[in-house]
């Protein structure tokens, strides 16, 4: 068969399913066209790099996902990068009011940059694994095939993920507030 | 359980936040780098060392041979990728070769602000604006007729002046010197049973005769190997973004030698006669020697509702008189005065600006005019009155300072209707400077 039909078939059946949830997963991480498109870019580059891997991975559309996620977390870790540099330079990249009752006055836009940000302060294999966990909705198991490494280590990452994050959003999580409350 | 609470608070947390939808304009973006993707992935060779090398018992000897495997992809890669450039390779002789062309050319994607465009080597070409302007040149005797339909009035020019305004609008210069290489290949689209493969030209030396070209994009049909069509993204400073389309391309097809006839249509009386005539030297209130001296503005946008017309001009009072009413009836408050837009007799339209985000019922329609660069004077007196004179005046002024058309004329009616005293005309069309 010729060539250039084997590489369609095989874009129909890796890529062309999932070329929705790869747009998203990169869109959700960043929400600034510019930044988006690049991240997306550098994660075309590296599934082409990866091809012949990815094609015969047990479960490619994880991997490619996976490949989409770490590239925008990659992004939002320079951003974050660039705006503690901007901090420290005496301009203040916004205040954080982690009170109990900030709860009901943050706005949703708010929220959403917060909970990234905290994302984006996590080491980078607890992002990955809580972004594909809890985001993408993609079995342990099938994570850990795309990492490349064993379930019970996915789930290592997705608990520590949690716990930094539940300290970082205590404020944003209701049932943390109570408890809060109750010991008060 | 109080774990597997937190959690479930957590997870949902982190979803919440992120469940938001792509915009359309960025997914778009995305999408034009999947489409290159695939081109890649399609035209990426089978390479068995490549397959073999996470065949776990050849890792080593993979390993050992990536010097050689770069020799592969040398020798494999490279003819596979020619194969897109022999392409645009084959459609750009085509086009530079050409003896005769003829495409349309859309204006920022408004259908019937269109462009029909034909050239016979070595230098005969015809722009045919849908607004009523039609410019008919020989480039080897540098001479050309300017036909305005909306007023039956044409103009003869020669010399230098011939080059500057044809090559303004038609782009035939772009498109019979195209690069022997293009410089990116964009991807792939289908169009029907038409797979087209798209090229991003390198700006220079395209850039050298259209001012602010962002990118020029030519489609190629992989099958025929002849140009589709071409989206073209100009932008010069401070002004907004202007989208061309290149379409219906038809390459040595046989075209009609009568339409690069400089000879004055029956009927149509020179412009040159109509200032140079009785009243010349006369005040500019002379119906004679009317002259006038358009402005060139930047138009702010509007929103309005508008009664699309095709027939007569004379009917535009009717077709006001219709939207009023029916705004009445919907309890919109026009934003303005009254207005037509004379496309052609075929296509146009009349009516109000209104408030943004007014809900329109067929046969009515809300259009948005985008801010664009325009000629404009207002004219007192009745509207309507001395339409013909008042337009050639107009487009001589236009032309006069370097200008030319660009779109479709446009009347702008204020005062009352029963007080011809009050009444005024503000006469506009967008315009691009000629090069």
């Amino acid at each position: 068969m010729d060539s250039m039909t084997d590489r369609n078939q095989e874009y129909e059946r890796l890529i062309a399913p999932i070329e929705g949830r790869m747009m998203r997963a990169v869109w959700r991480v960043l929400r600034d066209p510019n930044e988006v498109e690049d991240a997306f870019q550098e994660a075309l580059l590296t599934v082409w790099k990866r091809w012949d891997r990815i094609r015969m991975h047990p479960n490619p559309q994880a991997l490619v996902l996976q490949i989409c996620i770490h590239a925008a977390y990659d992004a939002l870790r320079r951003k974050a990068r660039h705006a503690k540099r901007l901090e420290a330079g005496g301009i203040p990249e916004e205040i954080v009011d982690s009170s109990p009752s900030a709860a009901h006055d943050i706005s949703g836009a708010e929220q959403d940059a917060q909970v990234l940000r905290a994302i984006g302060s996590l080491p980078k294999n607890q992002a990955r694994a809580i972004l594909l966990h809890a985001v993408e909705e993609i079995p342990y198991v099938d994570i850990a095939a795309a990492m490349d490494c064993r379930e019970a280590t996915v789930r290592k990452h997705v608990a520590r993920a949690r716990a930094k994050l539940r300290t970082l959003l205590s404020h944003l999580i209701p049932a943390i507030h109570k408890e809060e409350n109750s010991h008060a | 359980m109080r774990d597997q609470n937190e959690n479930d608070e957590m997870d949902d947390l982190i979803r919440r936040s992120t469940q938001v939808e792509i915009p359309a304009e960025v997914e778009e973006r995305l999408r034009h780098r999947l489409a290159a993707f695939r081109t890649k992935v399609e035209q990426r060779p089978t390479s068995r060392l490549r397959s073999l090398a996470f065949w776990p018992p050849v890792k080593i000897m993979a390993m050992a041979a990536a010097a050689v495997a770069a020799v592969v992809v040398g020798l494999v890669l490279t003819p596979r990728e020619a194969s897109a450039s022999r392409v645009y390779a084959a459609a750009a002789e085509q086009l530079r070769t050409s003896q005769s062309l003829e495409y349309t050319i859309v204006l920022n994607d408004t259908p019937y602000v269109g462009i029909d465009f034909s050239y016979a080597a070595p230098g005969f070409r015809r722009v045919n604006c849908s607004w009523g302007i039609e410019v008919r040149a020989d480039h080897t005797a540098q001479k050309q007729i300017v036909l305005m339909h909306l007023t039956r009035m044409y103009a003869i020019e020669s010399g230098k002046h011939v080059e500057s305004v044809a090559n303004s609008e038609d782009l035939v210069e772009q498109l019979l010197s195209l690069p022997p290489a293009a410089g990116e290949v964009l991807g792939e689209q289908r169009a029907g049973d038409k797979r087209l493969i798209g090229y991003r030209l390198p700006k220079a030396p395209l850039d050298t005769s259209v001012a602010g070209l962002q990118s020029f994009d030519l489609w190629v049909d992989a099958g025929t190997r002849r140009a589709d069509h071409v989206d073209i993204s100009i932008q010069e400073p401070g002004e907004p973004v202007h989208q061309m389309h290149i379409r219906n391309i038809r390459v040595n097809g046989q075209v009609d030698r009568s339409l690069f006839d400089l000879t004055p249509p029956a009927g149509y009386t020179s412009l040159a006669a109509t200032n140079a005539g009785p009243g010349a030297g006369k005040p500019a209130s002379s119906q004679d020697a009317l002259v006038l001296q358009a402005q060139i503005l930047q138009s702010a946008p509007l929103t309005a509702v508008v009664l699309p017309m095709t027939g007569s001009y004379a009917l535009s009072r009717v077709a006001i008189e219709k939207v009023a009413s029916y705004l009445n009836t919907q309890g919109v408050t026009p934003a303005g005065s009254p207005f037509g837009r004379f496309g052609s007799e075929q296509s146009w339209d009349a009516g109000y600006p209104v408030p943004p985000g007014a809900k329109v019922d067929p046969p009515f329609q809300l259009v948005t005019l985008p801010a664009t660069q325009i000629a404009s004077v207002v004219v007192d007196g009745a509207w309507g009155a001395d339409s013909s004179a008042r337009w050639s005046a107009f487009f001589k002024s236009v032309i006069e300072q370097g200008y030319i058309p660009a779109g479709p004329p446009m009347e702008i009616w204020s005062g009352e209707d029963a007080k011809v005293q009050t009444q005024s005309t503000e006469m506009r069309i967008p315009v691009t400077k000629a090069k």
